[in-house]
């Protein structure tokens, strides 16, 4: 026996199913990979382009710049002169959990040359393709907090509103990944199904629109999880709308149900996703 | 401490065969009710232990579950019956790289790569330099990897693999990779890595790394644990499976010649081609020093003269190593009833390997009058030091003489490497 210190780790398998202690001492030793390769997917993911990092910020900026301009041209919104500022707050949520979710949903088969060598939680993939966007959200969260300076509003208080702004995503996003990961493994269409949702969702979701201004259908956009997160940015800068609370309310409900249905998932999948890769 | 490194008690696996791939979209459509399926296991009922320091071969033909086994002890899937438990880090040697990212350098890729495996970072940072060296990468160690030859992506993926110190290190047919150079250096760590007290579960096709490397072998066949002991034996019946397997799926072959085969002129049927050793024993393993003999029974279904037996010894990459016949000595006629009883006595000095020998038997002729038989599949077990085909038996004498000049110095000592008789 290796006189290491440390208590030699014994797998024992006596079934598919993955208790949900077992699953979560596993998830729980595997905290340090989660973190060295979502570091490794960020730095793979700019290292190429000339510019590096700049682009995990610029990209949401021009995003939000070209919205900013169109709309103010061609729809008439009633909003304040602080528009752009709004506009990037929304871009800034939704490009964390649109790439987030792509990514992650395709996160375990797109690795099936390391998981049908090794085990870890299966978990780790969509886990750390998610956490992987965090150093991207941010920045983009510290240029936020920039801009609206440069419109007037210096940062105060509001501002730490940021924080849990950026954890409810964090959350959100990675349920719905851990979800989707694991229905791609054995549905292989849930990947466009996602990529065609997404673009719908962004219209559904009140990025370059305030609520108030859709009239009755509002209530509805309240309960679309992504809505909670985005109003907790505008909060913590431009102000939110008079119903934010609803919202987070839905996205921490959705989130609980998204954990509910992905602990089931990888339950009873951890160990035999490698079987349908 | 005397718990066994690996316990697999009645493990079986079965998979669900999908005929098309499920989507989602055509489920909630109702599309078809019911995707077509059905399921085999690939694993059943193995049980077997592996103690501790112990290197364990695994043996057999495509398709007989070796690469489920395995992933069942490197804990990917779960059996779906029965129990498998693994003490200890486990590391698998499986497609070495796995993991590498062809934007991260060498140094960034070890990283990484060493935490999958389930070391701390505190760890690699002490085996960093071994890796380094072992990987013969000094210089290259700060270049992205996509930068790399084939053969240095796979030196760097198995040193940091193999200095790990796994507690059990999982070898799949990955022996075949990198120069004969490296994979010695790799067969010593894995000889350095059991000493010190790891367990090492070897896969492979490659009878001869198996015969050095596992002390006890286990033979799968068509997912059903068939040997557990004796590698030799093991090595033997592999080989006689693999045989096995060839005649079930020549066996709907019908008299009719194929393409390209010369027309036959039917007068006799093959009965009896057997393999047995120097006491008589059926085998599949063959000494390269003992007499085997190759016994041969054809039953004439018509008159035949002379007719001539033909032998033949091919190698793995289908190479005749070997043919002789007993030409136009035999002049004996032969009516319909008779039997032809031939034995082939001889020693296979032949390099390690695995060789298909084969039998015809032809009219005066020249024209085959039996349909063909399978091949008898044997494992020649020479002598490790021989490389290529045949073993010539050299006797290699290796002297040294004093360099010191104007002295008579004492007699030259002889280091007689190996001499053969």
């Amino acid at each position: 026996m290796t006189t290491t210190g440390r208590s030699t780790p014994i797998l024992v398998l006596d079934g598919e199913i993955t208790p949900v202690r077992v699953l979560a001492r596993d998830v729980w030793r595997s905290r340090d990979l989660l973190a060295v390769l979502a570091r490794k997917e960020f730095f793979v993911r700019y290292r190429r382009a000339s510019f590096g990092l700049v682009w995990a910020i610029g990209i949401p900026l021009v995003q939000a710049l070209v919205l900013a301009v169109v709309l103010r041209h061609f729809v008439k919104f009633q909003t304040p002169a602080s528009y752009p500022v709004f506009v990037f707050s929304g871009v800034s949520a939704w490009n964390f959990f649109s790439t987030g979710i792509s990514t992650a949903t395709s996160s375990i088969v797109d690795n099936r040359d390391i998981s049908t060598k090794i085990y870890f939680p299966r978990s780790v993939f969509p886990s750390m393709t998610v956490l992987s966007g965090l150093y991207g959200l941010a920045l983009t969260a510290v240029l936020l907090v920039i801009l609206n300076a440069a419109y007037g509003t210096p940062p105060g208080i509001d501002t730490l509103i940021l924080i849990p702004a950026i954890a409810l995503n964090l959350v959100l996003t990675l349920t719905a990944g851990l979800v989707l990961a694991a229905l791609q493994v054995y549905f292989r269409d849930v990947k466009f199904l996602v990529q065609a949702g997404l673009i719908a969702w962004f219209y559904l979701t009140p990025v370059f629109y305030p609520l108030h201004s859709v009239g009755s259908i509002s209530a509805w956009l309240r309960a679309n999880p992504v809505t909670g997160v985005v109003e907790l940015f505008r909060l913590a800068t431009v102000g939110a709308d008079p119903g934010w609370i609803v919202a987070v309310w839905w996205s921490l409900a959705w989130s609980a149900a998204l954990f509910v249905v992905a602990t089931v998932l990888y339950r009873r999948f951890d160990r035999s996703f490698a079987d349908l890769l | 401490m005397n718990q066994p490194a690996i316990q697999v008690l009645g493990a079986g696996k079965r998979y669900v065969k999908y005929d098309d791939t499920p989507m989602l979209v055509s489920r909630i459509a109702r599309l078809r009710s019911h995707t077509s399926r059905s399921s085999f296991w690939a694993v059943r009922d193995a049980t077997f232990d592996v103690a501790r320091g112990e290197v364990l071969g695994i043996v057999g033909s495509n398709g007989s579950g070796k690469s489920t086994l395995l992933r069942m002890l490197a804990g990917v899937t779960a059996p779906t019956e029965g129990r498998v438990s693994v003490m200890g880090r486990i590391a698998p040697l499986i497609a070495v790289g796995v993991g590498f990212h062809p934007e991260l350098t060498g140094r960034e890729n070890v990283y990484v790569n060493g935490t999958v495996l389930g070391l701390t970072r505190r760890q690699i940072d002490d085996r960093f330099d071994e890796m380094v060296e072992f990987a013969e990468l000094k210089s290259f160690i700060d270049t992205p990897v996509k930068f790399y030859s084939s053969g240095m992506f796979v030196r760097l993926g198995f040193a940091v693999s193999v200095v790990s110190d796994p507690d059990v290190l999982i070898v799949d047919e990955v022996l075949s990779v990198g120069d004969i150079a490296f994979q010695l250096k790799c067969i010593d760590r894995m000889a350095e890595i059991q000493k010190s007290g790891a367990t090492i579960v070897v896969v492979s096709h490659n009878m001869g790394a198996i015969r050095n490397l596992c002390s006890r072998t286990v033979v799968l066949h068509n997912g059903v644990l068939r040997h557990d002991g004796n590698t030799e034996e093991a090595i033997s019946l592999y080989h006689e499976l693999l045989s096995e397997d060839r005649e079930l799926d020549e066996q709907p072959g019908s008299p009719t010649p194929l393409a390209g085969e010369r027309a036959i002129d039917l007068r006799a049927h093959i009965e009896k081609f057997e393999l047995v050793d120097h006491l008589g024993q059926p085998t599949r393993h063959v000494d390269a020093e003992k007499e085997v003999t190759f016994l041969i029974d054809a039953r004439l279904i018509a008159p035949a003269d002379g007719p001539i037996v033909f032998f033949s010894v091919t190698n793995s990459s289908g190479f005749r190593v070997y043919g002789d016949s007993t030409g136009w000595r035999n002049s004996t006629s032969y009516r319909g009833g008779d039997v032809l009883h031939a034995a082939i006595r001889l020693k296979m000095r032949l390099a390690p390997g695995t060789y298909s020998c084969d039998v015809l038997i032809v009219t005066s002729d020249g024209v085959p009058m039996t349909p063909r038989v399978p091949s008898i599949l044997v494992y020649a077990a020479g002598r490790n030091t021989v490389t290529g085909v045949a073993d010539l038996q050299a006797a290699i004498e290796v002297e040294r003489h004093s360099p010191i000049r104007g002295e008579i110095s004492d007699a030259p000592r002889h280091e007689t490497t190996r001499v053969f008789p």
